[in-house]
């Protein structure tokens, strides 16, 4: 029988963090992902950016945690071997609406306690930014702000997760919950699952979790986002993140020089009604198009290498509607994190509508509700946890000394596969036999970044097919791209 | 550090005529290093007939083309080292090396010859818009994957771009008994030879829809289709498909180069050849001009001479004066065709790079 004291559900960003802050007890604890690998969902596609707390409405609870979470971002990178690139940020304006609003960020900043935040006049805002333009006419800028690759940091604090303990189950959708004496019984993946607690990061699906066992109270209502991705050539044009406050009623530009050495362009804002898919629309890069002729018009969009669209899940109250027969969402936005828990249902912990800034605060938010889990189950702490983490070998960021005795020892590491980001046949046979590992070609991208360069995977797709056919002894036609009917090869069945 | 009187990266078509001329001028110590572990590079996946009517008088498979200079290479005391890519090359002509066998290794060049070829423009640097599912494959990628690889890729295709591997993928695939729905061409008439137009799709009645391009993808997991667009009158109609092939565009491979050009000028040890100088339609046209590109490298090799009085070779298919452009600096300036080879470089040099604009 699989009897656990805690289940996680979904391996996103949260989950994951989740699943690292109860390795901190003394549990049995189980993460269980719906997909075939962690991180596939909001995790994947969003902005990147670790916000330095200045968003926030002072004495919310997401300010209180943000504010320290971005302080401590780069102790935790360090610590889990992720790579996080300080960079600051930069946020700008070119009318007066915009600049009423960097000034109240700017005091909402100092009174939620951001560190160095400060105001710039245009002259200093294209000292830092040269590129921009001159339309811009006040910059806030705030130090302690970066970029990490979201899935890289939730890749590993999985894996920390793994080597204190926890068992990460993939391909096991939830399909049903059931209350019992002492506990849950969980369906999934043609499994039945007991565990005393449960601690629900579904991400997109988290509502619909919890609906499994309690009348609806919160919905997740979708808008998507579309991102432009530069290519490497471009990167040096920005040295921080760019925000830019629109004068429009809408979400303005956003440009990161990510840590890979590109630079990530987004975001548009528009409804979405699949919480799938994650389609980009021609409204959504149209409308970035001219935000870049606004603030940055000489972006070099011909080293535009991909587009690609995420999902936001925003957060509503709903309330029943004997007219419609379905539950419709209040006016009222819900703006903090909430974490649901009802007498009803003890221990059954639910993250719903986690987002921006979702990526800064998933360490905090997955560790308080683990406490929050240890609590209520009155665990022990464990003292064998150890947060450490080593980073993945990336060869490209060794010394030439150390390239040299490792290719040595091991000659994979010599071959190239991916020649865009000249990654080696090695490095990818490691994400495979990580743990949690590698099945799909775009799971072997996100460990080792390969076919994410200039070529966009066409030299090396069919090469990664086949060493992940080998190193998993399967046939070649069973490898996907991206989970599920994505097969390379033979038309997707 | 090993050293040598000349590198050459990349054992294609190019890179084995350049080392083969150098060698013949004279020069003693040639390297050439190509990444795939045997000699030929795209040739060895263009299985179809169709090369070397002018350079041989014959016509042969890509295959067959490779072999008649690879066999040489055996005999002609070039060391070769294939399962080699060049992962780096610094402005004073350390060229950096990683492979299986030889593990990371710097050379020291005299002169190098870049003949790393081109790449295929990704879908993502197009406006469509939709999902980002399996089943795009470029058409050379799709190519090799066939060809090399054995695989079967799909079934009902949809081609967009009509350029000439997009072509030659769209009769193979038919040949395949695979449904070729139609190849999709922005432009008003067909982007590839007029010869393969005619042997590869006329021939087997693949309609050719120009004036129409595809604006968005759908589905999820796989593709299931795309939207075509009728760029005259905007009328939108969805194609469905598990497969889509794209042939948009080649862009030369010379970023090792880029890296080596302190201050954006290509230095004088370093020669450009074959598809990374710029695109070719003939495979014949790369080996004439890599001869040429060969000896002006043993040129330099042997008597210290810069470039600066020899012109690069022009051939007869090249794009019309307008495409082109010089790639000696970012400046890209427009060049136009001469006698003797290319002018209007704005720096004044005599020897401009000739690049098709991309």
């Amino acid at each position: 029988m699989d009897c656990y004291d805690v289940i996680v559900i979904g391996g996103g960003l949260l989950g994951c963090f989740a699943a690292r802050g109860l390795a901190r007890y003394r549990l049995r604890i189980v993460l269980l992902e719906a997909r075939e690998d962690l991180c596939t969902g909001i995790s994947r596609a969003n902005t990147a950016i670790v916000y330095s707390g200045y968003d926030t409405k002072p004495g919310s609870y997401k300010s209180k945690i943000c504010v320290d979470a971005a302080l401590n971002f780069s102790v935790l990178c360090s610590e889990l071997g992720v790579r996080y690139s300080q960079c600051g940020q930069l946020m700008v304006c070119s009318g007066q609406k915009g600049e009423d609003v960097l000034r109240k960020k700017l005091q909402q900043g100092q009174e939620n306690g951001v560190r160095d935040i400060r105001l710039l006049t245009q002259k200093e805002v294209l000292v830092l930014e040269p590129h921009l333009s001159s339309n811009v006419r006040l910059g806030l800028f705030a130090p302690e702000a970066g970029t990490v690759i979201p899935w890289e940091l939730g890749l590993a604090a999985a894996e920390n997760a793994i080597h204190n303990g926890v068992e990460i189950r993939m391909n096991a959708k939830v399909t049903n919950i059931e209350r019992i004496s002492d506990g849950y019984r969980v369906y999934a993946g043609g499994t039945i699952f007991y565990t005393r607690g449960v601690i629900n990061c579904a991400g997109l699906y988290a509502d619909e979790i919890l609906e499994m066992i309690q009348e609806p109270s919160i919905r997740i209502f979708p808008s998507s986002g579309d991102y432009f991705l530069l290519d490497t050539k471009a990167s040096g044009h920005i040295r921080h993140v760019i925000l830019h406050e629109s004068e429009e009623k809408c979400k303005g530009l956003t440009l990161v020089p990510t840590v890979d050495g590109n630079i990530l362009v987004g975001s548009s804002r528009i409804p979405s009604k699949e919480k799938e898919g994650f389609e980009t629309s021609r409204e959504g890069l149209d409308e970035i198009h001219r935000y870049i002729t606004e603030i940055m018009p000489d972006l070099p969009m011909e080293h535009v290498i991909r587009s690609f669209g995420a999902i936001r899940p925003n957060p509503f109250y709903v309330r029943f509607d004997p007219g419609s027969g379905s539950y419709m969402p209040d006016q009222k936005r819900i703006n903090d994190f909430i974490v649901n828990e009802s007498e009803e249902n003890p221990a059954f912990l639910s993250l719903i509508g986690v987002k921006t800034p979702g990526l800064t605060c998933s360490e905090a938010l997955g560790r308080h509700v683990a406490d929050r889990m240890a609590a209520l189950l009155k665990a022990e702490s464990n003292p064998e946890f150890d947060p450490k983490r080593p980073a993945p070998l990336r060869l490209n960021d060794l010394p030439m000394k150390d390239r040299i005795r490792l290719i040595k020892e091991n000659s994979s590491y010599g071959k190239i596969v991916c020649r865009c980001r000249k990654i080696s046949e090695g490095e990818i046979v490691d994400s495979i036999h990580m743990a949690p590992g590698a099945v799909t070609v775009d799971g072997v991208k996100r460990r080792t970044g390969s076919s994410s360069g200039r070529c966009q995977g066409s030299f090396c797709t069919q090469r990664i097919m086949e060493i992940l056919a080998r190193e998993l002894y399967v046939s070649p036609d069973r490898i996907s791209k991206d989970g599920p009917c994505s097969y390379v090869i033979g038309g997707g069945k | 550090m090993k050293s040598y009187d000349l590198v050459v990266i990349g054992g294609g078509p190019a890179g084995m005529a350049a080392s083969l001329a150098a060698k013949q001028a004279g020069v003693a110590k040639i390297l050439l290093a190509e990444r795939a572990d045997s000699l030929g590079g795209i040739l060895n996946q263009c299985v179809h007939y169709g090369f070397g009517l002018i350079y041989f008088g014959e016509e042969l498979t890509g295959p067959q083309y490779a072999e008649r200079f690879s066999c040489q290479m055996l005999s002609a005391g070039i060391d070769v080292y294939t399962g080699t890519s060049a992962v780096g090359m610094n402005p004073s002509g350390a060229v950096l090396l990683s492979g299986e066998k030889c593990g990371l290794l710097e050379i020291n060049a005299k002169a190098v010859i870049l003949a790393s070829g081109c790449r295929e423009r990704p879908i993502g640097t197009l406006p469509i818009i939709g999902t980002r599912p399996s089943g795009i494959f470029t058409a050379g990628a799709a190519q090799k994957m066939i060809n090399l690889g054995g695989y079967d890729i799909g079934n009902r295709f949809v081609i967009l771009g009509s350029g000439d591997i997009g072509l030659i993928m769209a009769r193979q695939l038919k040949q395949l008994g695979k449904e070729v729905l139609a190849v999709i061409e922005k432009e008003g008439k067909c982007g590839g030879l007029e010869r393969n137009r005619i042997n590869c799709i006329e021939k087997y009645n693949i309609p050719l829809r120009t004036r129409c391009t595809v604006t968005k993808i759908h589905g999820i997991g796989r593709i299931a289709g795309v939207t075509v667009q009728d760029l005259i009158n905007g009328h939108e109609s969805l194609l469905e498909c598990d497969t889509l092939i794209t042939s948009v565009g080649l862009i030369p491979e010379r970023e090792l180069a880029e890296d080596a050009s302190a201050g954006g000028c290509l230095p004088d040890w370093l020669f450009l050849c074959g598809n990374a100088c710029y695109v070719h339609d003939l495979v014949d046209d790369v080996t004439y001009e890599a001869e040429k590109i060969g000896q002006q490298a043993a040129h330099y090799v042997l008597n210290g001479e810069s470039r600066k009085n020899i012109t690069i070779p022009i051939s007869k298919h090249e794009a019309p004066d307008s495409d082109i452009i010089c790639i000696a600096c970012p400046k890209a300036c427009p060049l136009k065709k001469t006698e003797n080879g290319y002018e209007g470089a704005a720096c004044g040099r005599k020897d401009p790079i000739p690049s098709r604009k991309f």
